[in-house]
Formats: C-alpha cells, structure tokens, sequence
C-alpha cells in the first residue's frame, strides 16, 4: 500500500535531488548539442557587453586624463585679468591642488638679436597634470619634468636659440628682467590654451615670481591669467565650479577639456554615441537570439516534460528543474562571457597600443556588473517565459502529441522580451528620451514590416504543397509557414538593419573625420601679412619645399543694416561654431567673441573699452555688442569645404557689390538673397546684394568666413592677407627665418593641436571598427537561431517528401529559392528601416549631413538573400544527406 | 488495485460535445494483466490515460490504490504516479538526447537513488541490451527502442504497468518478443498491467479482456490463459 497523497502532499523530491538532475539533464543536452546555442547567445550578450563597457570605462577614464593633461589640470579658469586671490584659497580648502599661469607676448632680447616670443609664467606647482619635456641641448630629444623654471631661469624654445644668437647659459632680458636660459622646452602639457598668446612665436617660459620684475605685465596690457586646479574627486570639482558660477555670477566660468577643444569634444561625443549605439544593437540582438534560441529549446523539450511527469514529476518541481539549468547555464555564461569579454577589451587596447599614449587606469567592477546583469535580464525576459511556460505542459502529451504547444500564449514571450529590452535600452543609455525615441522607431519599423511582409507573403489560398516544381514548392512552403516567415522576416530585417545602419554609420563617421582633418591640412596659420609681402612669402616656401597656399585678404566689418533696417536677433549666434573657425578666432585686434580673444575682451570690459560701452542709445548698443564684428575676405573661387546652398557663386567676369553669406548666419540675420546689406569696414559704409548662401565646415582647422565679398567690393578699405602651410617638425626651424624676414608677421602654430585632434580620432576610429565587428557577430548569431528556429518543421516535411519520392535536387532547389526569397524581402526591407534610421541618427545625434546611400538599395537585398540562403542552406543540407527513416525517427 | 466508477468523458469540439467514454466502470485486482481492446476510436486510449491519471475524467472516478484521482490536482496525481505508476507507449517516447542508458536512469534518478546507473545497467542487460547502453534512440530498432523504455517501465519499481499499444509500431516476430518480454517482467516483478491493444492473440495472454466498443464496455470476461492459470491453482 502506498502512503496516502493528501492536498498537503509535496512533491517527494529534494532540492538536492532535483538540482542534481538539473545538472545531469544540462550536461546531457549540451552534450546532445540542444543548449549550446542558448548558451553561445548568452555568452556573446554578456560578451559584448561586458567587453565595450570596459573599453568604454577605461578608455573615458584615459581619455579624461589625457584630456586633462592637454589642460595641465583638471579645470581651467582663464582670464584677461587677474581672478580674485580667494578662488585659490576656496579651492585649497576643498583638497584640491592650484597653480597660475600667465601668458603674454613679448619681445626676447640678447646681446645679438631679438624676437618675438610666446611668454609663460608658471606656479610652482605647475603643471597639476601632465608633464613638461625640457632638454640640455636644443633640437634633441627630451626628458619629462614636473615643474617649470625656477625663479631666475628662463626655458626656451629650440628655434630661439639660434634666432637670439645665444646657447644654454646665456642670458635674455624679457622687458626689464634678465633671466639666464637654462633649458630647452620642447613640450608643454597646455601649449595651445592660451590661444594667441600661446601661438605668436616659440616659447619662453618663466617663473611667475619673475614676472613683476620684467615690468611687462601692466594695466591694459594683452595677458591671459589662467587659474589651474586638479583634485581626485569629480565632484568636488563640479561643485567647486558651480560655486564660481555662483559666486561670480558668470564672471568666471571653470572649463573643462570639452570646451577647451571643440574638435576633441566632438569626436568623442560621436564616438560615444556610437559605442553606446553599438553596444545597444549587441544587446539587443543577442536578446533576440536568446529569445530565438530559447522558444526553440522550450518546444522541443515538451516531449522531456511529459515523461518527466509520467514519471511523477510535479510542475512546481519541474519549475525547480528547468530554473536550476538556467540559473546554472546563465552563471557559467557570466564566467565564460565575463573572461571574453575582458580578453576582448584587452584585444582592442593592444590595438590600440599605439595611439593611446597614456597609462590606462584599472578597470572598476562596475563593467562586469552591467555584463552579468544584461544575461540575467536577458534570460529574466527572454528565455524564462517560454521556460516557464513547460510547466504547463500537460501528462497526456505522452498519448496526444498535438497538446501542449502554445499552452502559455505565443505571444507573452515577446511581451516579456519587449519589456526587457526598454528596461535594457533605459539602463544602458540612462536617458530617457533616447529610450523613447529608438523604442518607438524599433516599434513602428517592426509594425511597419510585419505588415509588409504579410501582404507579400499572403496567399491566394492555393491547395497543396505544389510538389512539381521547386519553385511553386518553395513559394507555398513559404505561404504556409506565413505566421514564422513573417516573424522570421522581422528578425532578418531588424537585424540586417542593424548591421546596416552601423556599417554605413561608421564608413559615414570615419569618411567624415578623415576628411576634417586630411593628411596634408596646413598647420601653420600666417596673419598680418601686406599684399607687397605675398610674393616674397611664397618665393620663401618655394625655395624651402614648404607648400604653400592661398591668400585670403582679411578686413574686420561689422552689420548695419539689411534692406535699410538694423537686425535684430533675438538670441546669440551658436558660438560652437566662431569658436571652431580659426579665421574667427584669429583676430589680434578686432575680435570679441572667440576663445583666442575672450581675454581681450574681459580686459577691454574692464577698462570700459568695450563695444557695447560706445556712445550709443543703449538698446541699439546692446544689439551692436550682440552683432559683433566679423573677419571678412573676398574672393574669386568659391574656398574649398565651402557649399552653395542658395543663390549662384560668382563668374570669372565678376561685378562688385556682391556678398556671400554663410548660411547659418544668414538665417540668424533673417537675410534673404537678393537683399542689400550694409557694412561699416574701417570706419566706412559699404552696400552690398546678398547673392548666394554657403554651407561651410567649420571644424577643419581652415581659414573659414560668415561673410565674402565679390573682389573689388572692398579690395580698397586696406586689408592684412593670411595664409596656411603644411611645416613638418624638421621644417619648423624655417620659421625662425620667416619672421625675420618678414616682422610684421604673425605665425600661430596649430600642429600640436592638429596632431592632437588626428591621435584622438584615430584612436576613436579604431574603436568603432572593433565595435562594429563585435556586433556583426551578434548579429550573425540571431541569423543563425532564427534560421535553426524552424529546423525541425522543415526536416520533417522535407523528410516526408523524400519518403514520398521527391529528388534531393528539388528539395535542396526549394529550400534555397525560400530561404533567397526570404532573404531577399528581409534585405530590402532592411535597407528602408536603414535609410530611414541612418536620416534620423545622423540628423539628430552625430550632426551629419544625411546622404542617400544608393548602393545599399542594391547591396541589401543582395546581402539578405546571399545571407540568408547560405546559412539556411547550410542549416538544412542534411535534409537530403540523412535517411528520411532517421529524420522521421527524430522528429516523430 | 483499481476501480473505475461510472467513467465518462466528454470533448468540445467544432461539431458539438463529443462522448468518447459513456459511464465505464471496472475493477482490477492487484497482479492482474487486464487488455483492453477496441477498434480504433473506440476510446482504449482515453481510458488507460484517465485510468494513469494523465487526464481527467469530466464525471465518475477512478480509484488507484484505494486513492480517488478525481481528489486530488495534478500535483498530487504526479506524486501518485510516481509512486504508483509505469508506463511502455506506442510510440516508446524514449528522450532523443539521451542514451539508452540515460533514459532507463531518469525516472530512477527523479527519486534520488544514488544507485541509478547500476540498477539501470542491470534493467538494460535483462532485456538483453547490455552492449548498447550508450546509444542514442535513433540508432536503435524500434524493437531495442521499445526493450528500453520498457526497462524504463520497470526502473521505476512500479506497481501497475499501463502499456499503450507496446507493439503497434514493430513487425509482427518483434512484437512477440516484446510482449514476452514484457509479460516476463510483469509476472517478475509482480506488477498490475493494463493493457490497451487491438490485437486480439496479444489480448488473450492476459487475465481478462474488457471490450470496448464507441466509448462503452460490451464484455468483461476471463481468458483461457486465465483459467487455465486457476484451474493450475485449484489442482494445487
């Protein structure tokens, strides 16, 4: 007699027990080849995770410290006066550490020569960050150095020495102090910070305690006072700079390396956006291989449940077992995809070897937390629900094959896994309108072709497999598997869409890059040039091999009035792009919006020199100050990276009177073509007709201009001339020579900077490319699970007309003609979904110029079919390569 | 052993309520080896999966064991199966991604028996399949297949043995040995076999033949196995 099954009765198995049964039955079905594909989607999702969120953690924290040592600190507070003394004591009672700079131009003077020098006066404790490169000798390599020159030295620039006549040793006098040269600098951490002052000759440095002494630095003179700190924590540091803004009610503003450099910031917000798009696709796509895999592993694992409960099984236990082999199969897929994905991430850094130049600091935990939650996530939306849905499954089925599919609702899985992926997208992204917008675009574009490819699919209700030829087999196999087609259909184009918008993404982005800042930009700006001077200029490149370029007249002007009424904007223009141009920030004595200039015009603020102190009625003063003054050129040829957007640019036989605007500032002005615009240029009226608008690149490091002339509009007003030239490191010294030849020349050197930018972007690229690669094999896995998804439907009906006398010929020739078919309608519904991504990211997030990639209307569909066909082919093959007996055996 | 009361059931299908089961009542003792035999859609399968407690019945009871399965849920059905009950299908339903060996472990290792490779080696050697333990189901003959989830059957140390057609699938020479083998170990092990066939000489190698005809019993009646086996007892 057995004991007596009561309402209280548990199941009569203990955890032990079940847990090891879990453990059996695991290794059994990996072994049987059943799990292995769950298991791989899960270890690439915590792969790919874990693998760019150390990257990404790592290379940010680098790319913050190289950042801060292009600043020599963490934070900058610059200045055309100096700031108050009790900033610096509010910033050593919060910990953090403080040093000053000041930068000036000046002449150097030795016994046998003299020249103009970018002078710096350093701190003691400067630099904060970074390292200063001096030498014993000039033109050799250097050593690093944490300080500058001590009270009574002076460090020089290689090429000054011989323009002075002096050796190491020998003494200069800056203004009326003589300082002895004791070393060569050959590097500084923030050599381009202090904008004109930094870039008007080769350096001079000195200690700030000599500066009094020179008797250089007095009231009105041309000086940028920059204020350094650096501290361990970030937020010490943010609220520090807040407390300024506070404080100082926007007088002062801390900066950081984003504002410092326009070009930097740019490329690495870019290159954030799409490592964070990247790392979204890789999660999103193994998400729906998990899924994919996972229903599949469920279903077939319906047959197991009924015999485990013929056996006795409960549901709760049988609950317990599968809940046991995931939890084992999701812990050993964290392990596996966390070493992965570390060794990934150690991979794309010994790529990266060469361009990332500083000391990477230790990954943090944090990256291996995200990995091992997205897999817990991921099995928690996707794999769990089918999962779970087996307990259901009813004892019967053991006689009645046809129960306990679809018992739990086809569709909750998905809900489960569309719920995930929001939650995923969310934490991932940490922004709430990014979540929004690409779960709607993900919604509508899955909406959108799931009703596109029922309609294409939708039979005419024809009877029968059609089994004459393979053609008409394969379209009604494909018209009677409509409801997985279509889901297959989605899950092709959602990924090949993926893939595609990445790949075009990325070529766009680099294409982008490379063509800002080419090998060959010039990176060496020449100003203060006097028409008789352009022929001696070029015959001295000529002689020296140095390229030279164009000649671009520069005059400063400012707007009066548009069709005989003042403009009046009602907001500033957007000064990332004047702080962009170098042509806008190259103004040594007119500007008073650039960086290079913020701190003439705070020192022209505070000696009330300032444009809007003019005598004036104030509204119209205000608007004056807010129009501010431009560099303008003319100009026969339409410069290059310059685009027509409206109007027609001048001919050859060019009439004068005619302006060119660039577009942005056109609109600011609200300025139509064919309007008459009035301009004060050196104290004198100028008409003008607005003939054409222009789109302009105003990050390539180039002479750029809001407004050009048609030539002899202003040829007469009297005009300085600038130029560019591409001076490699052994060439610099010719510089020397250039100004001395040519005095009232002024050279800004941008080739540190240029070099910075080129390091940097090469450095992002690469990373891009990894990145890319990484998510091309996620998504390869979906193509893979979701041509295996419906495996066993096919080999048992292909199995059956093998039986019934069908040729492998015809089989394998259906098989193809459906799974090219359906390749081909997932690819070209891939490319639409692509196109119209790629036009809202490029517009939206990476501020590109969206551009109809018309090859991909071709390559797409092609890639789809050949994609697809190859690995449903090679899915299938065995179709005709085992005995249908053993198929049937199988399946049945 | 079991009794059945007044088992009906009921189906809804797109033509109306479907009856397969009209008010089927029964009792089979322990050690008996009932056959239940019918044309095809006569309800045999139904029955023997009410009787297991693989599905429920829409009235009447079935008794295992002195335990009425129309009290109790699945859960506590399960239990009951586990401890009471084993099963040998048509169709074998062997698990494809385990081996032989493997399969014939399962149910013994659900209870926990550290002992399970060795009983199942011993189970698997009785029916003559020691040397191919390690195979998969579909490396096997339909006649191994059904040797081994027979041993299954018995794995369990199962009181009562429910047997779905055990030699529907295999040809006739096979399905002999099947069935000696199967009554063999029945008699071995002392069990109580329901038998659900359409093969009448199968049938008469039972206790008792119960016929079904469109969902009722038309007969109940010892077979001459049977009573040659009482009169064996009653010269003894």
């Amino acid at each position: 007699m057995t004991e007596v099954v009561t309402a209280e009765s548990g199941g009569n198995k203990t955890f032990s027990t079940l847990f090891g049964l879990a453990l059996r039955l695991l290794w059994r079905d990996w072994r049987g080849g059943e799990i292995r594909l769950l298991f791989i989607a899960l270890v690439m999702a915590v792969t790919s995770v874990t693998g760019i969120a150390l990257f990404t953690d790592r290379l940010e924290k680098a790319l913050l410290l190289e950042s801060a040592n292009m600043l020599a600190a963490d934070r900058v507070l610059g200045s055309g006066r100096q700031p108050p003394e009790e900033i610096l004591a509010e910033a050593e009672s919060l910990g953090l550490r403080t040093a000053q700079t000041l930068s000036f131009t000046s002449m150097a003077f030795s016994e046998s020569g003299n020249m103009l020098v970018s002078a710096k006066a350093v701190s003691e404790a400067y630099p904060l960050r970074g390292e200063v490169i001096i030498a014993d000798q000039p033109f050799i390599r250097g050593f690093p150095i944490q300080s500058g020159p001590p009270a009574g030295e002076v460090w020089l620039e290689s090429r000054a020495l011989p323009a002075l006549g002096i050796d190491i040793g020998d003494s200069v006098f800056v203004g009326e102090a003589e300082l002895t040269v004791s070393k060569i600098i050959i590097a500084e951490p923030d050599r381009q910070q202090g904008g004109m002052m930094d870039s008007a000759g080769p350096r001079l440095m000195l200690n700030m305690l000599d500066v009094a002494q020179t008797n250089v630095v007095q009231l009105g003179s041309r000086v940028s006072y920059r204020y350094l700190f650096a501290g361990e924590e970030l937020e010490t540091l943010d609220s520090f700079s807040e407390w300024i803004g506070e404080e100082y009610d926007g007088e002062f503003r801390m900066r950081d390396v984003r504002d410092e450099s326009e070009e930097i910031s740019d490329a690495l917000n870019k290159a954030e956006s799409f490592l964070l798009l990247g790392s979204l696709f890789a999660v999103l796509l193994a998400g729906v291989a998990i899924a994919l895999t996972a229903k599949r592993y469920s279903e077939r694992h319906y047959d197991y449940v009924a015999i485990l409960k013929t056996f006795g099984c409960t549901s709760n236990e049988i609950g317990v077992i599968y809940l046991a082999i995931q939890s084992v199969l999701v812990s050993i897929s964290i392990v596996v995809g966390c070493i992965l994905g570390w060794l990934v991430h150690h991979v794309i850094l010994r790529l990266l070897q060469a361009v990332i130049t500083v000391d990477l600091p230790a990954a943090g935990f944090e990256p291996f937390v995200i990995g091992s939650l997205t897999a817990v996530i991921c099995l928690l939306s996707f794999a769990l629900p089918p999962l779970l849905a087996l307990r259901a499954t009813p004892p019967l089925r053991v006689l009645r094959k046809d129960l306990g599919q679809q018992k739990f609702g086809a569709n909750v899985p998905y809900g489960f896994g569309i719920l995930g992926t929001i939650f995923l997208v969310y934490w991932y992204s940490q922004d709430l309108v990014l979540t929004t917008v690409l779960v709607t675009a993900v919604a509508a574009i899955a909406l959108f072709l799931s009703g596109l490819s029922y309609l294409l699919l939708r039979s005419s209700g024809s009877v029968g497999m059609k089994a004459g030829s393979a053609w008409k087999l394969a379209m009604t196999a494909a018209r009677r598997r409509r409801k997985q087609n279509v889901l297959q259909v989605m899950v092709f184009s959602v990924t090949i869409m993926s893939l595609l918008v990445l790949t075009l993404l990325r070529t766009d982005l680099i294409d982008d890059w490379q063509g800002q800042l080419p090998e060959n930009t010039p990176n060496h700006f020449m100003m203060n040039i006097t028409e008789s001077q352009i022929d001696g200029i070029e015959s001295f490149f000529a002689e020296n091999g140095v390229d030279s370029n164009a000649f671009y007249p520069l005059i400063s002007a400012r707007v009066i009035s548009v069709n005989g009424e003042m403009p009046d904007p009602e907001t500033e223009l957007n000064s990332d792009e004047e702080r962009s141009s170098i042509t806008e920030g190259a103004q040594p004595e007119e500007g008073e919006s650039s960086r290079y200039d913020q701190a003439r015009s705070e020192l022209d603020a505070a000696t009330g020199n300032s444009e809007a102190a003019e005598e004036e009625e104030p509204g119209e003063g205000q608007i004056r100050g807010r129009l501010g003054r431009r560099q303008v050129t003319w100009a026969n040829d339409l410069p290059p990276d310059n685009l027509i957007t409206d109007g027609s640019w001048w001919g050859e036989a060019v009439d004068a009177g005619y302006v060119s605007i660039e577009d942005d500032y056109a609109g600011w002005l609200d300025i139509e073509i064919g309007d008459r615009v009035e301009f004060e240029i050196n104290q004198q009226t100028i008409f003008a007709e607005v003939s054409s608008f222009r789109s302009v690149r105003w990050d390539n490091m180039q002479p750029n201009f809001f407004i050009i002339f048609s030539p002899g509009t202003i040829n007469h007003l009297g005009a300085t001339f600038l130029s560019t030239a591409l001076m490699e490191r052994d060439q610099k010294i010719l510089l020397n020579d250039l100004v001395r030849l040519f005095p009232t020349m002024v050279v800004i050197e941008i080739d540190a900077l240029i070099e910075q930018v080129q390091n940097i972007i090469a450095q992002v690229t690469s990373a891009i490319e990894l990145i890319s690669v990484l998510v091309l094999v996620c998504g390869a896995l979906v193509l893979l699970a979701c041509v295996n998804a419906t495996l066993d439907e096919r080999f048992h009906e292909n199995a059956i007309l093998r039986t019934l006398g069908a040729g492998k010929r015809l089989i394998l020739s259906s098989l193809l003609i459906e799974f090219a078919s359906i390749g081909a309608l997932a690819g070209i519904i891939a490319t639409i979904g692509a196109e119209a991504s790629l036009y809202y990211l490029q517009e939206e997030v990476f501020e590109q110029e969206f551009n109809m990639h018309y090859w991909v209307w071709i390559a797409g569909p092609l890639i789809g079919m050949v994609l697809i066909a190859g690995l449903g082919m090679n899915s299938t093959r065995q179709v005709v390569s085992t005995s249908p007996l053993s198929v049937l055996r199988r399946v049945i | 052993m079991i009794r059945i009361e007044n088992l009906c059931k009921s189906v809804d299908t797109s033509e109306g309520l479907l009856t397969i089961l009209k008010s089927v009542s029964l009792d089979i003792d322990t050690g008996e080896a009932v056959a239940i035999i019918g044309a095809s859609g006569s309800g045999k399968s139904t029955l023997l999966g009410l009787m297991a407690g693989l599905d429920t019945a829409t009235t009447g009871d079935v008794v295992l064991d002195g335990q009425s399965l129309n009290a109790m849920d699945e859960e506590q059905r399960a239990i009951l199966r586990g401890k009471l009950v084993g099963f040998v299908f048509q169709s074998f339903q062997l698990l494809p991604s385990l081996t032989a060996l493997e399969n014939v472990m399962l149910p013994i290792e659900l209870k926990g028996d550290a002992q399970a490779n060795e009983k199942a080696k011993r189970l698997l050697a009785r029916v003559g399949l020691d040397e191919r333990g390690h195979h998969y189901p579909n490396q096997l003959s339909g006649g191994e297949q059904q040797r081994v989830a027979i041993a299954r059957a018995f794995a369990t140390e199962a009181r009562i043995l429910f047997a779905d057609e055990p030699t529907g699938n295999l040809d006739t020479a096979t399905g002999a040995k099947i069935v000696e083998l199967l009554f063999d170990l029945n008699r071995e092990f002392s069990t109580t076999l329901v038998l659900v066939t359409h093969d009448e000489r199968l049938a008469q190698k039972c206790d008792r033949i119960v016929r079904l005809v469109a969902g009722e019993v038309v007969s109940d009646e010892k077979t001459s196995a049977r009573n040659e086996k009482d009169e064996e007892v009653a010269s003894d």
